[in-house]
């Protein structure tokens, strides 16, 4: 069988269709034979490393007051009170210490933003209403300085989301450590953002200055929105009809409707930045009608409609709780009561820190709804194993169980507190470096001690 | 004898109050668990195990929850009419005490957060801003009863990037305002200095011709300029000069201005590089007031670390944490908090935004830290304030309940959907 | 002789006739003062009313004369001697009230809108050239009137008389002027030029000062140079010899009658802070010095009580965007609008203290509106009286001409159908320094 020149035609006969998959398949397969990461590892694969003596905190299960995990592969193979370590285990002396699953940002902008008032630094904002086929994952500084100083305080992976306009971009899941963008990939394509309008601000409020009033409504923009996805169903029906049949014209190259396709389509999710009730109530209508995948981002009047969120089965990530609630009326303490009460009437939630310099601060927004009702371990699955189910990847983060990734904190206290300090963080296994910007700074000018001396 | 009379009335303004079973955390005298506080005129009249308190006095039972000392935070721009005037370089004849706004909702935000105390500025639009003033939240008093008279009068200073307007874009027809550079706004400081020195010089001479046997028939006062004035009582001494300033040069080089024309620094305000040069400013005994970790939103502020306020804490220099928000003022306990982990012990932290504030801004004798005799400005948590998990639950100003978390909690619950405003 | 006399006459008297009509019908047509000049005004008593004098107490059936513009006499029927040449007004059924002043209007002045900027351009625009200070102290608001017949007889219809026009713009105003509505004619109408200067806690754009703390050290320095140049003026006249002469300073010239001769000094005060800077500022320069808007005086009482300072009292109960009520939620900024602001005269009344009402910043229909929701918040209505008529008058120095219907004063009254702040009430005639407009309720004025 010599390679023809491919037609339609000939791309039907079956047996060529099975000979050109095996080869795919084949080239494929070597290029798969890593697991997720392609991270270059210090230590020998095959190498055991045995964490002992820790108080363990799975997450999914119970806390084991002293116990082992082994790591092999970046996989956990065992965690447990009596675990037996391995002859040639590297053994890292944990008493004292606790182990937690490494924890997932469910929205930053670590890696697009170094120095928020330098333009030139920040890359989250795309201009422009409909960008969905920007990718964050392009513009990722994987060398940013925030996200080593993240990862020093425990968060080994994080959503980083663009912003901006109405379809702002795709957003994408990355581990916390990585030689290029690439090699952090966790999730690609993780969710398309959009972003609904703001919550209309009575004037004063808490700030006591006059907010801004958003231009549009949201139903409006749900309306726009409604146009722009049926233009892309539109637009893949005329592709469709157009591939079968040659004598029909390719339609215009529609950019935004070729990338909207995956949502559409109900394969890729979108996060739906949204924060008014009534908004809410809308936008859980629209995600009905238009049968897609939604995550909710913002909810700040979330805990007025909870149930018919609940009802929805949608998830909410909360944002960032350093900010003050927009109406008067709803109370001073309204956004940290939020996450209690979504949480309470069932709800998936997820904390995030909505930043880049301030990304350390994750366990800390889970700390203060916890602060305000939220039951602490509730509060800790916020960081850890519900941002893994909401974004799909629990199989392998989240929690400490033997088969998922070895995503590993070693706390010397409880891990959303202030004052805990981290003493080792693994990554896929790997023990990764807490040498961030601060200590570097640090320590250069902790050395003016010896050279005042030397000097004077 | 009037004097006596005057200050004791005004101590019968205060509130009475037991406060038991608390654990208290009293900064200046350790940890007292299930200690008791009474206060009586506003005042703390007594520490101690089962105190009893006289008839009608409120009690208020703590249950093991932590008591503090009401926070103190040194740099905002909360209950004030305006911010900046940001049209010329040099304002210092601005008062910032005569647009004090008592209505500012920021002032409730605050106090939910357990923050009794502020000294509000002007903002760092300018070189020289103008005199601020310090106020207690009193919640729902006139403009005037907040105001804390006993705290040093301040002038603010502003260097780098805010006053070279560094980030913002040039409009069309408008020039670029002088300085646009750091070597302009120090080399601004000193001649306005210098003008002051000859502003106090030319009325010198006047007071002199005056009082001398044969004044000139043509002698004439020269003009009062408030600007100038208010520079040369920061030459007299009787103003002290808050500088914000990020960058280590920009401090070092204050400090120089402040030697050449013997004027006091109260603190450097942000000091993000002050953990590179903790030497000089122990040397000059000038302390900062800074935020924990809020950083790289600037150029100035790019090499900013965690580490800096517990750093120079252990360095021996006075620190104190500000908020400098509306915002983060109402969670300025948790961002000392996070000192713990940059390396102060829990208590150091609280230092922080309790009496190492009341120092800078001179009113220690008064608030700061729970002792006998001292105001009783005070802040009740569910947990260690220093804690991630704690929430202020009431804060009490000279005695007087001005947060109460429990009451609002009530309110809500008996009110109909229609609520709003304050309890 | 005789013969003569009757051989000349029949020749002559025709033309002579002739000549007579045609210089009498010149005489008519050239005679310029038939537009213009005042007309000999009718004197006129009204008869049968029932009359609010203000300063005595209610006639239930009385007589009012008035010759030359001006009250020749007031009280019950019996008591007062209608004279021969007085033309007869019914008015039985009718009230009499003294005119009502509003103490402070920008009437009659064409006041653009700022139209926010739409575009890119035009807000670039907005920011290109270096803003002009606004400030214009030696303004007479009196050369930028344009008085409208219509405006004149709307505000009549709601029983205004008297207005001060006060300037609008920037931080030193200008000073304005009393005028009575008695036509469209300015210089008619003026009764006091200048009243006074006046003084808003407003800010500049772009230039110093831009900020509420800047405005008032603005002011403060001001005054200052104001005392100073004034010293240095007088020494200059007593004795130049080596002596710097003071250089001429337009602002601080229009500054010295009101800093140094104590004339008055309006400001304007929108919430209680302004009203406790404003009082600061007048002990300190010791100021003769109102204060308008006042919308949050009742709150200040105790200190306007022992500042003792006239107050023109806004009935304009919108909460401005600094309030305290603006900034805690819907619901309350509503309740400040319909509860708490209507209710500020009511509480000034319980301090016992006095005030006037003006309808600065609404028009005729809000005005009315509003001050029957102060009537109902809790003003008493001869209170309510008081304070458009006796009060404004004292507050504008002209309590000798105004505020009262007194013998002697200026005929300035209000005849109405019904009690005068009730809801049905008309306006049916109005006169104005003795001029007498008619509104029938539906129709058109009539002016005699």
């Amino acid at each position: 069988m010599k390679l023809t020149r491919m037609t339609p035609a000939s791309l039907k006969n079956k047996t060529q269709l099975v000979f050109m998959a095996a080869l795919l398949c084949l080239g494929l397969g070597s290029l798969y034979s890593l697991p997720l990461s392609a991270a270059v590892q210090t230590e020998d694969k095959a190498e055991v490393i045995a964490i002992v003596g820790a108080k363990i905190v799975p997450v999914t299960g119970q806390i084991i007051d002293s116990g082992s995990i082994l790591i092999k592969d970046g996989r956990i193979v065992d965690l447990g009170a009596n675990v037996s370590i391995p002859a040639g285990a590297r053994v890292i002396e944990a008493r004292g210490l606790t182990a937690y699953p490494g924890m997932i940002d469910s929205y930053s902008w670590l890696g697009l933003e170094e120095i928020s008032g330098v333009r030139a630094t920040v890359d989250n904002r795309e201009t422009g209403r409909v960008n969905p086929q920007v990718k964050a994952i392009e513009a990722l500084r994987y060398d940013s300085m925030h996200i080593p100083i993240a990862r020093a305080n425990g968060i080994v992976a994080a959503v980083v989301a663009p912003s901006g306009g109405l379809i702002s971009g795709q957003s994408t899941l990355i581990k916390l450590d990585g030689w290029t963008n690439r090699e952090m990939v966790i999730k690609e394509s993780l969710a398309m953002i959009i972003e609904l309008p703001a919550i209309r601000r009575s004037r004063g409020g808490f700030s006591g200055f006059r907010g801004q009033q958003p231009q549009v409504t949201t139903e409006k923009t749900l309306d726009e929105l409604r146009q722009i996805f049926k233009k892309a169903r539109m637009y893949e029906k005329r592709r469709e009809a157009a591939r079968k049949n040659s004598l029909l014209p390719l339609p215009e190259f529609d950019e935004a409707s070729h990338f909207l396709l995956p949502v559409v389509k109900g394969e890729l999710p979108v996060i739906f930045s949204v924060h008014a009730d009534k908004d809410i109530l809308q936008t859980i209508k629209f995600v009905q009608e238009e049968k897609i995948k939604a995550i909710f981002y913002g909810v700040e009047q979330g805990f007025k409609v909870a149930q018919e969120i609940k009802e929805a089965g949608i998830p909410c990530i909360i944002g960032s709780l350093y900010s003050l609630p927009p109406v008067w009326e709803d109370g001073y303490d309204a956004l940290f009561l939020n996450p209690v009460i979504l949480n309470q009437a069932g709800v998936k939630i997820a904390f995030s820190s909505s930043s880049a310099s301030t990304a350390k601060d994750l366990p800390y927004q889970a700390a203060k709804a916890a602060a305000f009702g939220l039951k602490p371990e509730e509060a800790l699955k916020a960081v850890t194993i519900y941002p893994a189910e909401i974004f799909g990847v629990d199989k392998l983060l989240g929690s400490l169980e033997p088969g998922k990734t070895a995503n590993i904190v070693l706390a010397d206290g409880d891990l959303l507190e202030l004052g805990t300090k981290i003493q080792k963080v693994f990554i896929d296994g790997k023990e990764v470096s807490l040498e961030n910007r601060y200590t570097e700074l640090l320590k250069k000018f902790e050395q003016r001690e010896t050279d005042k001396q030397v000097n004077k | 004898m009037i004097l006596f009379l005057l200050s004791a009335t005004w101590l019968l303004a205060g509130g009475d109050l037991l406060i038991k079973n608390a654990t208290i955390l009293t900064v200046t005298g350790g940890v007292i668990p299930n200690g008791d506080v009474l206060v009586l005129n506003g005042v703390i009249k007594q520490i101690g195990q089962n105190l009893t308190a006289p008839a009608g006095v409120r009690i208020i039972e703590a249950n093991g929850r932590y008591l503090m000392p009401g926070i103190i935070d040194t740099h905002t721009h909360i209950a004030l009419s305006g911010t900046n005037e940001g049209t010329d370089a040099v304002t210092p004849e601005v008062t910032m005490a005569e647009v004090v706004n008592a209505d500012d909702t920021s002032i409730f935000t605050a106090l939910s957060g357990g923050v009794t105390m502020v000294h509000t500025m002007h903002g760092s639009a300018n070189v020289i801003g103008g005199t601020n003033v310090v106020l207690k939240l009193k919640w729902g008093k006139p403009s005037e009863e907040l105001i804390v008279k006993e705290a040093y009068p301040t002038l603010k200073f502003a260097l780098g990037e805010n006053v070279k307007q560094s980030n913002r874009t040039l409009l069309p027809g408008r020039p670029q305002r002088y300085p646009a550079t750091r070597m302009g706004a120090n080399a601004l400081i000193r001649t306005e200095l210098m003008r002051a020195k000859d502003y106090m010089a030319t009325w010198d001479r006047y007071e002199q011709l005056k009082k001398s046997k044969n004044p000139p028939a043509n002698l004439f006062p020269p003009r009062k300029d408030l600007r100038l004035e208010t520079l040369a009582d920061l030459l007299r001494g009787k103003l002290i000069a808050r500088c914000h300033a990020y960058v280590a040069p920009e401090m070092i080089e204050f400090l120089n201005l402040s030697k050449e024309f013997g004027f006091k620094i109260g603190a450097f305000e942000h000091a993000w590089e002050a953990y590179k040069i903790t030497n000089e400013l122990k040397a000059a005994g000038v302390g900062i007031s800074v935020f924990i970790d809020s950083w790289a939103y600037k150029m100035e502020a790019a090499e900013g670390i965690a580490y800096n306020a517990a750093y120079c804490t252990k360095k021996g220099l006075l620190v104190s944490i500000n908020s400098d928000s509306g915002e983060r003022i109402r969670r300025l306990f948790n961002e000392a908090g996070k000192a713990v982990k940059y390396g102060l012990t829990q208590d150091e932290a609280l230092k922080l935004i309790t009496i190492n504030a009341a120092k800078q801004l001179g009113v220690d004798r008064l608030v700061g830290s729970i002792e006998v005799g001292k105001q009783a400005d005070l802040a009740l948590f569910s947990q260690h304030p220093m804690s991630a998990y704690t929430r202020c639950e009431m804060t009490i100003i000279e005695g007087d309940v001005y947060f109460d978390r429990e009451a609002l909690i009530k309110k809500r619950a008996g009110a109909s959907a229609q609520k709003g405003g304050l309890s | 002789m005789n013969n003569h006399f009757k051989k000349w006459q029949p020749a002559l008297v025709r033309p002579v006739a002739i000549a007579f009509l045609i210089m009498v019908l010149a005489a008519s047509l050239l005679d310029p003062a038939q537009a213009a000049s005042p007309e000999v005004k009718p004197a006129y008593a009204l008869v049968n009313c029932r009359i609010f004098p203000v300063a005595q107490p209610v006639i239930e059936k009385g007589i009012i004369l008035i010759r030359d513009g001006l009250i020749e006499a007031v009280g019950p029927a019996g008591k007062i001697q209608i004279p021969e040449d007085a033309e007869l007004i019914e008015a039985s059924g009718l009230n009499a009230y003294p005119g009502l002043i509003s103490a402070h209007t920008n009437l009659f002045l064409e006041i653009k809108e700022q139209a926010q900027p739409a575009t890119p351009e035009e807000y670039m625009a907005a920011f290109s050239q270096p803003a002009e200070p606004k400030e214009f102290p030696w303004l007479q608001i009196v050369e930028k009137i344009k008085p409208k017949k219509q405006t004149v007889e709307t505000y009549h219809r709601v029983g205004i008389t008297t207005v001060v026009v006060a300037p609008h713009e920037g931080i030193f105003q200008g000073q304005s002027v009393v005028l009575n509505l008695n036509s469209d004619q300015i210089h008619g109408m003026v009764l006091a030029q200048p009243w006074a200067l006046h003084i808003n806690f407003a800010t500049e754009r772009g230039v110093y000062p831009s900020s509420p703390m800047g405005t008032l050290a603005f002011i403060r320095q001001k005054f200052y140079d104001t005392q100073h140049y004034s010293q240095h003026l007088q020494k200059y006249r007593q004795s130049p010899h080596f002596l710097k002469r003071p250089e001429y300073d337009p602002f601080l010239e229009a500054l010295l009658p009101f800093v140094i001769d104590k004339k008055p000094i309006v400001f304007q005060c929108n919430n209680l802070e302004e009203i406790k800077r404003a009082l600061k500022i007048i002990k300190e320069f010791k100021l003769n010095a109102v204060l308008t808007g006042c919308n949050e005086a009742w709150r200040a009482s105790q200190q306007l009580k022992s500042a003792s300072i006239p107050l023109l009292v806004t009935l304009d109960f919108r909460p401005p965007a600094s309030s305290v009520y603006a900034q805690q939620g819907q619901a309350i900024r509503e309740k400040a609008e319909k509860e708490i602001y209507p209710a500020n005269a009511s509480n000034l009344v319980k301090e016992k203290m006095n005030f006037s009402l003006t309808s600065f910043g609404l028009n005729d229909t809000d005005f009315v509106k509003n001050l029957r929701a102060a009537i109902k918040a809790g003003l008493p209505a001869d209170q309510a009286l008081r304070s458009l008529t006796i009060e404004p008058a004292r507050t504008l120095g002209l309590e000798k001409q105004l505020g009262s219907l007194e013998p002697g004063k200026i005929a300035n009254l209000i005849l109405t159908r019904g009690e005068l702040f009730d809801e049905k009430t008309k306006v049916v005639k109005v006169i104005v320094d003795g001029t007498v407009f008619t509104y029938e309720e539906k129709g058109q004025c009539e002016k005699r």
